[in-house]
């Protein structure tokens, strides 16, 4: 009888523990990388986690440099509000499903107003070749996050998402998934985006 | 006391479990046929994918300034230092980058396998690669029968294992 008891209480502590540990991820956590002050939030939900790391724009502004941007597009593209981001399907829920995401159904919330995430595909559409060569554009077109894609178990992504306001400014993010054939959706409230070198202290 | 000590054992078994998808190869299924392609490398010989037919090709497309593309480059170099003697191939594509930018590149990331250049990225806008790292196991049939997306641990054995089973 005590064995099975032992059995019972081993099997709940189990299950107690899996979930707590499970629920202790969920949510948003934001960070700051103590060697250059770089925000970073981290949303973790089902098995999805989604970062978004502070890019300032000078670091925009010398990758675009490089690649003979004109000086026009690599202005704007500094001060469009960039974040190094990552999604990844951790598998954490053991279901093994698939992750996709559509970041065209990204909406972002700015000053009481919302709107999509910038896109790469019509960025590099509207640059003419005197103000993106194609090779630059193609440094784009893969820096940037893709816009439609599903991961599997341990897959993750990287790149670049924009969101087309000031430096400094602070917007919230409601982000969207599916599991499977299931939609699910998430916020990410007070994100803000790096200041430019002239507000750095 | 002891039923406490095997609970957190366990837990602990049971989350480590959890995270070790990270070092998986996601099955292809389906018989899609790889892509051929003829690139050079960072020596100037021209590798043609057909011509690896009848071993497995594990290919990388990757760049410079990737840094999950940076930080598998020692794992891959290790693996393939282990896959070498045993009749699989490993290729590295970088994607839009010249030879110079690569060559400074690979001392401080030195790898020994070959490194293909797709300076206008013709071929992989023929392979279904939507972010880099993305890579691919090719089957001695010219299928595509693994795909990873982001970084992996080249030299895991596991993962090295569903390579080698394909032979």
């Amino acid at each position: 009888m005590s064995g099975i008891l032992r059995t019972v209480v081993t099997v709940g502590l189990l299950a107690c523990g899996f979930t707590m540990a499970w629920l202790a991820h969920a949510g948003v956590q934001r960070s700051s990388n103590e060697d250059n002050g770089l925000e970073k939030w981290h949303f973790i939900e089902g098995d999805i986690e989604i970062e978004l790391v502070q890019r300032l724009p000078d670091q925009t502004r010398a990758m675009f440099m490089k690649h003979d941007f004109s000086r026009e597009v690599v202005e704007a593209m500094a001060t469009s509000c960039m974040f190094q981001t990552i999604i990844r399907n951790s598998g954490r829920s053991g279901s093994g499903q698939p992750v996709s995401i559509d970041l065209t159904q990204w909406r972002m919330r700015y000053k009481g107003k919302q709107r999509g995430i910038l896109l790469k595909e019509p960025l590099i559409e509207s640059w003419s070749d005197e103000e993106a060569s194609p090779a630059a554009k193609l440094v784009v077109r893969w820096g940037m996050f893709p816009t439609q894609q599903e991961y599997l178990s341990g897959d993750y992504n990287w790149g670049l998402t924009a969101y087309g306001i000031p430096p400094g400014s602070m917007f919230d993010l409601d982000v969207s998934w599916a599991e499977g054939d299931k939609l699910r959706t998430g916020e990410i409230k007070g994100i803000v985006c790096a200041p430019d070198v002239d507000r750095l202290k | 006391m002891k039923i406490f000590h095997g609970t957190l054992v366990a837990l602990l078994l049971i989350l480590a479990g959890s995270t070790q998808a990270a070092g998986t190869l996601t099955p292809i299924s389906g018989d899609v046929q790889a892509p051929d392609f003829s690139l050079q490398d960072t020596n100037g010989k021209t590798h043609r994918l057909s011509d690896y037919r009848g071993k497995p090709v594990i290919i990388n497309f990757w760049t410079t300034w990737c840094p999950p593309c940076r930080e598998e480059l020692p794992s891959m170099n290790r693996a393939w230092h282990q896959l070498k003697q045993e009749g699989i191939a490993m290729l590295a594509i970088n994607m839009g980058e010249d030879e110079d930018t690569i060559f400074i590149f690979s001392a401080d990331y030195p790898t020994d396998f070959p490194i293909l250049m797709d300076q206008a990225g013709e071929v992989i806008e023929q392979w279904p690669v939507k972010g880099l790292p993305t890579t691919y196991v090719v089957a001695p049939d010219g299928t595509i029968a693994y795909r990873a997306i982001g970084s992996r641990e080249w030299d895991d054995k596991t993962l090295l294992d569903m390579v080698r089973a394909l032979k």
